[in-house]
């Protein structure tokens, strides 16, 4: 095999080293990664930590969107009941929907990554362990806040796909709308931060020699998951931002009396909603791929089949967004391709559904609860699947669509493609994080019961959907017919309640985390996370020649534990991983990490703070926790990229592996390459709109305004400004912090400069953001560009900071490669706004 | 209450079966009171929907001595009062409803199975 | 309770229960999708039994990479393509544009109960009506959704599908009957409050009697006279209610003209005479919460019997 960094491969023969261990070296490496004491759990930064938490929180959250959702069942059970109010079953649906999205299945999966990734890569924990924390945190807080609002009556009442003008100002004054616009929003900035976390760790955290092509299948479907968060969620965090400064400025992205089309919102929604079905779906798939071969005792039918299905489900459902809209009179060659890309989308699925069928044939299934979980998840999801397919013939969607046979669908794919297999996961690996497995015998209750009760529950909606109801309706009247198949579905929910109720009660008899030991592999499981493990991961981190390295490196368990491979200690001091390169996982780097500190916690509390306040109107509270999250945030980043004293490190057996990262080598570079993927889809979505609105009204385009060569110039400078300063460092002469720092804040200041003269142009020639649909459009692309300029120029202000501070160094340029990048970015994405507000012409 | 009870039970004595009305049928009755929608106005118990407030309840009808307050609760008087209740109490806010004497009779019959 | 089973009962399933060309392809349509989907689904149940429990024989030829191409991409790639195919051309022969001279009518839908007007064949709104469509037996109308408001949808199963009414748009609908009925229409497109009580009753009238009906209703009606006439305007009604022919001509409730002829009151909830009326007078909050007309404490009994008498008269 050819080597893709330069590092010799013919060094994997060192290991497993021979000899005996030097005394001490365990002891050190058990310091780095001691875990939390008393209050200590807060701060707690290790995966091991904050992926149980993570899971926890989503499981609450599905039992608590569970328990509304037989509020509604109970209202539902007789015609006209009274149990609870037309407005309180507005609100029930429209939480029970958010929330079992939102806070449940998005952030279950990601948890999950969070959890395993590490362990099944061989990394001792993801590259950003802070910024998992955070986005825990972030979350926690924010989904409780969310989700508080229906005790006291201000939960949103729109439906979880919040349409306007049904959630604009005039017909939703109240804050409701905007605790759901500004709490999901805040959450899909966490669930960023995961999937950011999430790629990077695939990509370049990997146990030596675990190539592309023996990465496990979860972490093939973790990657493309993030990837997806990272197109799709843009979205909707656009389509929540749009709508908010519609409610709380005027300005008219969809309110059809000023110009704005409802009809925006329903792209922008959707194109985020359906490939937000896939991305519960994948990891969940995952699960199963990974699940199905341990439970069969044989090697996963078509790997690379499955692999080639994630991707092709990952593009595939970018291009199925407006089957939710086959309704809103699209014209019929429109409605015609994404029927066709509907149907497209299922052949993935159906690929992987026969892998798993094929995998059970050639191993011999055992019966054990994640084996009932994943098989039981395999036949509801096809059942799910079908129904897709008949919705996706767009003459039976005319009937079947926001009728209760959609209700019935959508919860056979989402509780077959990902609620079993979740519960499928939780009992399978519950015992790499538990001193204790979960009983079997209650697992067989909780799934026959859940399995039961879930048919019971939907099997009769396709029915009721076919007898016309529909659906989000807080009661019918009794001359419908639709009284005994209603009653039907209550009971049915109850039944899976019930099931949930005994998983609670395993639960609370058997979940033991944070153990001394773990229960280890009961199920037999082939990957890597079934190595013995403790806090720190692995004691030392394998080499990789197979894609079932448990089953086929049979000594691999004993010489890992006794420390005969990568990193069998501390190298340098703290926390430490190694990063291994992209295709081929060869080392390249040892990755320092930090230690637990407050400062992401602080961030969580005060950016969660600052959204809330914004959203109950107290302006000059939220701006104090806004500057305060801006000041913790600063604090966290100063904690990173301090002046290494050792620039080589022994990574084990002698090989030499730097210790600093620079350029694309870092972690962190590529972080802020992705950060700036997602903020790319944003403003690429932004002019989307802004041409969608144009093609409804351009009688009320005025013509382009401003100097658009002077403002294209100006950028420019500023994208040449940070070129320059970060080619200085690197020169490494006597002058070149200074000279770099110079050019770093001259680039900020340009920048600047580009946006300034931007808007000024517009309002010169005046402009009313409040006006019509060019203005709005005009002030979103502006207020977005200003955010960048203000985070440019804080860069800008932390550059000459860090020259102060002596930290500015040609031996250690990421910061500013960093903030070059970002600066770099933010010219180019001010140009893109400026020139393409300029291009349409108006009357 | 007792005494409501005893007045209705000396009406039924008095007149041999009051509340019988020949050839009416309560469950007919019922689907009438469904079709018109009584329920508009007045509660009535067994139907969800609509519960009206404008009119009285009609739960315990049967054991009440009179009708609206008014009128004696005799089926003669019910007949009548359903058909054309302004003929009977000129103040009333209960309009003539579109039913053959047939079907107020069997409604009547209907609303004294409403204990 | 609502005395209107016979219009909106659930049984037999009305997307399975066609009563027009637009509806009859769809609901063949449904039972293919049902019949094959049923199919499909024994046979990967069949397939994954014999995974579990076959015979080693049997279970070593399905334990292969085969399976999966056979299975997952082949025979979905084949029956899909051939679904659709048959959807396209469906879908193409459903949303044919109007012929010229077809029959007009405008529906808009509001929160939350239905705007109609008949429209002439220049366009115009000529005859304005609320809660009822009425069509003639045998030929297309097409419909023209708009909203006043939010969105709605009208879906009229046995007639046809659904289509949105959005605001600021303007989206066709075409509906023919086979036969002289009422149909069930609802909204279904969630619009807030009491979305779950906005229905709507289409009437398919033989052609002579839409004739018939459609002169009578472009006429102002001949009312019984009496106090409720004078009552409905000193009260306010006419602020949001219109009945041709008088001084009342509000335009935010529905058209009040020939309110004493229609099937139903409060958007498809309730039966329509004098005693609903009154009801709905003294006390639609009762009915249907959250509706946009006030309740009338204020009236006495005899005041809101007159108008329920007069409402009533208005044929």
């Amino acid at each position: 095999m050819s080597s893709e960094t330069g590092f010799d491969t013919r060094l994997y023969g060192r290991f497993p080293t021979k000899g005996p261990r030097p005394d001490g070296e365990l002891e050190a490496l058990e310091d780095a990664w001691c875990g939390p004491r008393g209050w200590q759990w807060i701060t707690a930064i290790n995966n091991n930590f904050i992926g149980v938490y993570y899971l926890g929180a989503a499981l609450l959250f599905f039992l608590l969107a569970g328990a509304l959702s037989l509020v509604m069942r109970a209202q539902l059970a007789a015609p006209m009941s009274e149990l609870v109010d037309q407005e309180l079953y507005n609100q029930l649906f429209t939480v029970h929907g958010t929330t079992m999205m939102f806070l449940f299945a998005v952030p279950a999966v990601e948890a999950l990554g969070v959890l395993l990734l590490p362990q099944m890569l061989g990394a001792r924990d993801l590259p950003f362990p802070r910024l998992s924390a955070f986005a825990f945190w972030a979350y926690l807080i924010g989904g409780l806040a969310f989700f508080g609002s229906i005790f006291v009556g201000l939960a949103p009442n729109g439906g979880w796909f919040m349409y306007p003008p049904l959630t604009g100002m005039t017909h939703s004054p109240g804050i409701n709308a905007d605790f759901w616009l500004l709490g999901i929003g805040f959450i899909e900035i966490s669930a960023i931060a995961g999937a950011i976390e999430i790629i990077v760790g695939v990509l370049r955290t990997r146990a030596p020699g675990m190539t592309l092509d023996r990465m496990p299948i979860f972490a093939w479907a973790m990657l493309v998951f993030a990837g997806m968060i990272i197109i799709a969620f843009p979205s909707v965090i656009l389509a929540t931002l749009l709508l908010e400064l519609e409610r709380a400025f005027g300005w008219p992205f969809f309110d059809p009396v000023k110009g704005g089309d409802p009809l925006l919102w329903q792209h922008l929604f959707w194109f985020f909603g359906h490939p937000e079905v896939y991305i519960i779906f994948l990891p969940a798939a995952g699960a199963m791929s990974t699940i199905i071969p341990a439970v069969a005792r044989t090697e996963l039918v078509g790997h690379r089949l499955i692999v080639m299905a994630f991707l092709a489900s990952g593009f595939i459902s970018f291009g199925v967004w407006a089957h939710h809209m086959f309704t809103v009179g699209l014209p019929t060659l429109s409605v015609n391709v994404f029927s066709a890309a509907s149907m497209a989308v299922s052949v993935p699925a159906g690929v992987q559904v026969f892998a798993w069928i094929a995998t059970l044939a050639a191993g011999k299934m055992r019966f054990n609860t994640p084996g009932l979980f994943a098989v039981g998840g395999l036949v509801i999801f096809v059942a799910g699947g079908l129904s897709g397919v008949m919705v996706a013939m767009v003459p039976f969607d005319w009937q079947a669509h926001d009728s209760y046979f959609i209700v019935a669908h959508l919860h056979y794919v989402l509780i077959g493609g990902m609620v079993f297999p979740l519960f499928a996961a939780v009992y399978y690996w519950t015992p790499l994080v538990s001193t204790r497995a979960l009983s079997e015998r209650l697992g067989r209750w909780v799934f026959w019961l859940m399995f039961a009760g879930m048919h019971l529950t939907f099997l009769p909606m396709h029915l009721t959907g076919l007898m016309g109801m529909p659906r989000r309706v807080y009661t019918y009247l009794p001359d419908r017919g639709w009284d005994l198949p209603n009653l039907v579905s209550t009971i049915g929910a109850f039944v899976f309640a019930l099931g949930a109720l005994v998983w609670i009660v395993d639960m609370v008899r058997n979940f033991r985390p944070f153990g001394a030991s773990n229960a280890g592999n009961v199920y037999g499981g082939s990957g890597l996370e079934w190595l013995p493990n403790d806090l720190y991961s692995v004691r030392s981190i394998p080499v990789v020649t197979s894609l079932y390295p448990l089953w086929d490196q049979k000594a691999l368990s004993r010489d890992v534990e006794a420390g005969r491979y990568f990193l069998p200690g501390v190298a340098v001091g703290g926390r430490e991983t190694i990063v291994t390169s992209v295709m081929n996982a060869e080392p390249q780097l040892l990755l320092r990490m930090p230690k637990p500190s407050g400062w992401h916690v602080w961030a969580a509390v005060f950016t969660a703070a600052f959204f809330l306040l914004l959203t109950v109107q107290a302006y000059v509270a939220s701006a104090i926790f806004g500057l305060l999250a801006i000041y913790t945030m600063v604090q966290w980043c100063w904690l990173m990229d301090k002046p290494m004293d050792q620039p080589l490190a022994d990574i084990g057996a002698g090989i030499l592996a730097p210790s600093y990262a620079k350029g694309m080598t870092s972690p962190g570079w590529w972080a802020m390459a992705i950060t700036l993927i997602v903020s790319g889809m944003v403003v690429l979505l932004t002019g989307f709109s802004y041409i969608f609105l144009w093609s409804q009204r351009p009688d009320l385009w005025a013509p382009p305004a401003g100097d658009l060569a002077g403002i294209l110039a100006l950028l420019a400078a500023g994208a040449g400004a940070a070129w320059i300063s970060v080619r200085a460092l690197e020169h490494d002469g006597p002058r070149s912090p200074w000279v770099a720092t110079l050019f770093m804040a001259l680039s900020a200041g340009l920048v600047t400069g580009g946006w300034v003269l931007d808007a000024t142009g517009w309002l010169g020639a005046g402009l009313k953001f409040d006006g019509g649909p060019q203005g709005a459009t005009i002030a979103a692309l502006l207020s977005w560009q200003g955010v960048f300029v203000a985070t440019g120029l804080l860069m800008g202000v932390y550059a000459v900071f860090r020259l102060m501070f002596g930290y500015v160094r040609a031996s250690q340029p990421t910061t500013f490669q960093v903030i070059g990048l970002f600066l770099g970015y933010a010219a180019a994405q001010g140009a893109f706004a400026a020139a393409l507000s300029r291009l349409f012409p108006g009357v | 209450m007792t005494l409501i009870l005893l007045t209705a039970a000396a009406c039924a004595d008095k007149s041999g079966g009051p509340r019988q009305l020949a050839g009416a049928d309560a469950e007919r009755g019922r689907q009438t009171a469904e079709r018109l929608a009584c329920a508009a106005c007045h509660e009535i118990p067994g139907v969800a929907w609509p519960q009206g407030r404008v009119g009285g309840s009609l739960t315990g009808f049967a054991g009440r001595p009179l009708i609206a307050g008014r009128f004696r609760n005799q089926p003669d008087v019910l007949v009548r009062w359903l058909s054309d209740a302004p003929s009977l109490d000129p103040s009333t806010g209960m309009p003539p409803l579109p039913i053959t004497a047939a079907e107020a009779r069997d409604v009547a019959a209907y609303l004294y199975t409403l204990k | 309770m609502s005395g209107l089973g016979e219009i909106f009962g659930g049984w037999p399933p009305p997307v399975l229960d066609p009563a027009g060309p637009f509806a009859g392809p769809v609901t063949a349509l449904a039972w293919v999708l049902l019949i094959s989907g049923g199919l499909v689904l024994a046979m990967v149940l069949g397939v994954t039994s014999v995974a579990l429990f076959g015979p080693r024989r049997w279970r070593a030829k399905l334990g292969h990479e085969r399976l999966v191409w056979i299975g997952g991409l082949a025979f979905p790639v084949v029956v899909l393509t051939a679904l659709l195919l048959h959807g396209l051309s469906l879908t193409r022969d459903l949303s044919a544009p109007p012929q010229p001279g077809e029959t007009r009518i405008r529906v808009t839908g509001e929160m939350w109960w239905w705007r109609v007007a008949y429209l002439d064949t220049a366009g115009r709104e000529a005859v304005q009506d609320a809660n009822e469509i009425h069509i003639p037996v045998g030929r297309p109308v097409t419909l023209e959704l708009e909203a006043a408001d939010v969105i709605h949808s009208l879906w009229i199963p046995r007639l046809a599908g659904k289509v949105d009414m959005i605001p600021g748009r303007r989206n066709l609908m075409r509906i023919n009957a086979d036969r002289p009925g009422t149909y069930a229409a609802q909204c279904a497109e969630f619009c807030g409050g009491p979305h779950a009580l906005m229905g709507l009753v289409v009437v398919a009238h033989a052609p002579a009697e839409w004739d018939a009906w459609r002169t009578r209703t472009a006429a102002p009606p001949t009312p019984t006279p009496g106090r409720g006439a004078e009552l409905f305007l000193s009260a306010g009604c006419g602020a949001c209610h219109t009945v041709r022919g008088t001084p009342a001509n509000g335009l935010a409730g529905p058209d009040l003209t020939h309110v004493g002829s229609r099937r139903t009151l409060g958007a498809g909830i309730l039966p329509n005479h004098q005693g609903t009326l009154a009801a709905w007078i003294a006390d639609s909050q009762a009915i249907k919460p959250g509706n946009r007309m006030p309740a009338y404490p204020v009236l006495s009994g005899p005041d809101i019997r007159a108008l329920a008498a007069w409402l009533g008269s208005l044929k």
